[in-house]
């Protein structure tokens, strides 16, 4: 619960978990549209490693 | 544009962490200071993100893309020369003496440095213009949710009101000041891979150069003449009118912006915020003004990317950005993207509504209502405050119902009440001899002379409504135009009216003003401490792009 006052620790989360979904959905749910098919992947991949680098700063040193 | 289930689950994510963050702060906010100024606790990172991120509301989101269809690489002039000069401006000379002065607003300021009947001025005009910021961010996002999505459009503005309501009720300040940082990173990320997708479907750079009109792609090339670039405006009322009144009286006076710097812990700190927040400002052009640039291109490679037309025929600049998400987001970043634009209005949205409490409750209402009461009441007063500034943000979307490009009539505002404004300070700041009755006498001949201006000038159909005596060649130019001439009067009026009337002593402008105040002697001697050398860092990389996109 006092993770939740590190605003690193809160953006860090939100992006691990919105990289996650856009993952899931890229491996496990087939999208119709064959253009642009990867853009799910490469985003999922830059949200999910931004998130885990802003929760792993929050660990790191107490900034805020 | 059809929204699947994680789209959804997206969107729903964010709104639930947004009112998380507005209810794990509910426990830090025992005091009206907790409420409306973050006790000034809050670290640099946060201060400066926010700073850029509390002016990333729907004008700039949508506005920007729009003018970067309509008017070209133009478009950044908005940031290389009028944002990024003003910000340094701001953090090495005038920032000492907003946070210096313990002011805890602008008004305030106005009020230790002048008079009463200044504070009350600039406080009401203040008020009024968040709550009409606010309403406008509100509408356009109704709007564009139920172009888009068609979602209600009474149902939207409440959904979206509701949500802000919560976290700035909740949380005050700080919760506002969290969210516009997670709001940054929400729309740069969410927007980045649009860009993206359109360089690589439009060619990259070289397709840009080949398939946009080469006038398009210039800053500064056929600047002479307001006839010769796409923007029609001249390098004068450019450079005085943008670079120098119109972005100096917003960046260095608006108490929005400029509040976000005053809760930093020191001064060092609080003078770095819009030092620091410059940096990514002059990248911003990359994910705002680009789409518009992009979707140029990809008329003229790609089938289905003509511009937006609305019900009436004529086309719907501001529309560009929802149009590009939906041709080229796949469901899945597509939810982000819709969230991304969401967290724009919700961010434009919440940063007026949290200054405007704060001008309400201290300069407003603790200066001429009540003066002596308890912290409690004055945090009661402040969260009473949030929910009539939301109350009214509502009325004023619906009123807001009819107008067509939202840059232009808030600049048109911008004229009126800011571009004086910013002579009042800068005679204020470095002019002992400035008076109360020199300020407040030049402050009201500036905006009617603003007014004035409008009334006698047309552009594009609009103004002249007392009689025509100048056509302007775009609204752009013509909201440059009034604001300097309104710079101008307010600057002549005050100095005049200074001259023939008497002088607070001087030892009652310690702190506030330039020569009376004792020099720091302590500067921070590493570079990126130091904010006029991280200034001038900024200011070189600015004139470089400057000179790269000529």
């Amino acid at each position: 619960m006092k993770k939740l006052f590190d605003l690193r620790f809160v953006i860090g989360l939100f992006f691990s978990v919105v990289g996650i979904l856009l993952l899931l959905y890229h491996f496990l749910v087939n999208t119709t549209q064959p253009e642009n098919h990867k853009i799910n992947l490469y985003s999922g991949m830059v949200y999910l490693l931004f998130g885990v680098v802003m929760i792993v700063l929050s660990y790191k040193n107490k900034l805020s | 544009m059809q929204l699947v289930f994680i789209d959804y689950a997206v969107i729903a994510i964010y709104f639930l962490f947004v009112v998380t963050i507005g209810y794990v702060l509910k426990k830090k906010i025992k005091t009206g200071n907790d409420f409306l100024m973050s006790n000034k606790s809050i670290p640099l990172w946060i201060t400066s993100l926010a700073f850029i991120s509390a002016n990333l509301g729907a004008q700039e989101v949508l506005g920007m893309a729009a003018n970067g269809a309509k008017y070209g690489l133009y478009t950044v002039h908005f940031y290389w020369l009028g944002a990024a000069l003003a910000m340094i401006f701001l953090g090495v000379f005038m920032m000492p003496f907003y946070y210096g002065s313990k002011a805890r607003s602008v008004p305030e300021y106005l009020a230790l440095r002048y008079d009463e009947k200044t504070r009350g001025f600039n406080a009401f005009s203040f008020a009024a213009m968040t709550i009409f910021s606010s309403g406008v961010s509100l509408y356009a996002l109704a709007m564009l949710m139920n172009v888009i999505l068609g979602w209600n459009f009474d149902f939207s503005i409440l959904m979206a009101a509701g949500i802000v309501l919560v976290y700035t009720y909740l949380g005050g300040l700080t919760s506002a000041v969290y969210n516009e940082v997670l709001q940054f990173f929400l729309i740069v990320l969410g927007i980045a891979p649009l860009v993206y997708l359109g360089l690589d479907k439009a060619g990259g750079i070289d397709g840009i150069l080949q398939n946009v009109d080469n006038a398009k792609l210039h800053m500064w090339k056929g600047m002479g003449s307001a006839e010769t670039n796409p923007m029609g405006v001249d390098a004068f009322s450019l450079v005085f009118g943008l670079g120098f009144v119109l972005a100096f009286g917003y960046w260095c006076t608006d108490f929005l912006v400029v509040q976000r710097a005053m809760i930093s812990k020191n001064l060092n700190e609080a003078q770095r915020t819009p030092i620091i927040a410059s940096i990514p400002k002059i990248l911003m052009p990359a994910i705002v003004i680009l789409p518009g640039i992009i979707i140029l291109a990809l008329q003229k490679t790609s089938v289905g990317f003509d511009l937006p037309v609305n019900a009436g025929g004529e086309t719907d600049y501001n529309m560009v950005l929802p149009t590009l998400l939906s041709k080229l987001y796949p469901s899945g970043i597509l939810g982000v993207g819709i969230t991304a634009l969401i967290a724009s209005f919700m961010s434009g949205m919440a940063g007026n509504v949290t200054a405007f409490n704060t001008v309400f409750t201290f300069d407003i209402y603790q200066a001429y209502i009540k003066k002596e009461a308890s912290e409690k009441h004055y945090l009661m007063v402040g969260k009473a405050t949030t929910v009539v500034g939301i109350l009214l943000s509502i009325i004023t979307a619906y009123v807001a119902r009819g107008y067509n490009s939202i840059m232009d009539l808030l600049q048109l505002v911008f004229g009126f009440v800011n571009a004086p404004l910013f002579a009042t300070f800068l005679l204020g700041m470095f002019w002992k001899r400035t008076t109360a009755n020199g300020a407040f006498y030049g402050l009201l001949s500036g905006t009617v002379g603003a007014a004035l201006t409008h009334g006698l000038t047309t552009a594009e159909g609009k103004g002249g409504w007392i009689m025509n005596l100048h056509t302007y060649y775009s609204g752009t130019s013509h909201a440059f135009n009034i604001a300097w001439i309104a710079f101008v009067i307010c600057f002549i009026v005050t100095v005049l009216v200074s001259l023939i009337t008497k002088p607070k002593p001087e030892n009652s402008l310690v702190g506030l003003v330039y020569s009376l105040t004792p020099k720091q002697t302590d500067q921070e001697k590493v570079w990126y401490k130091n904010p006029l050398m991280l200034g001038i860092i900024v200011l070189v990389v600015t004139l470089i792009l400057n000179i790269i996109f000529y």
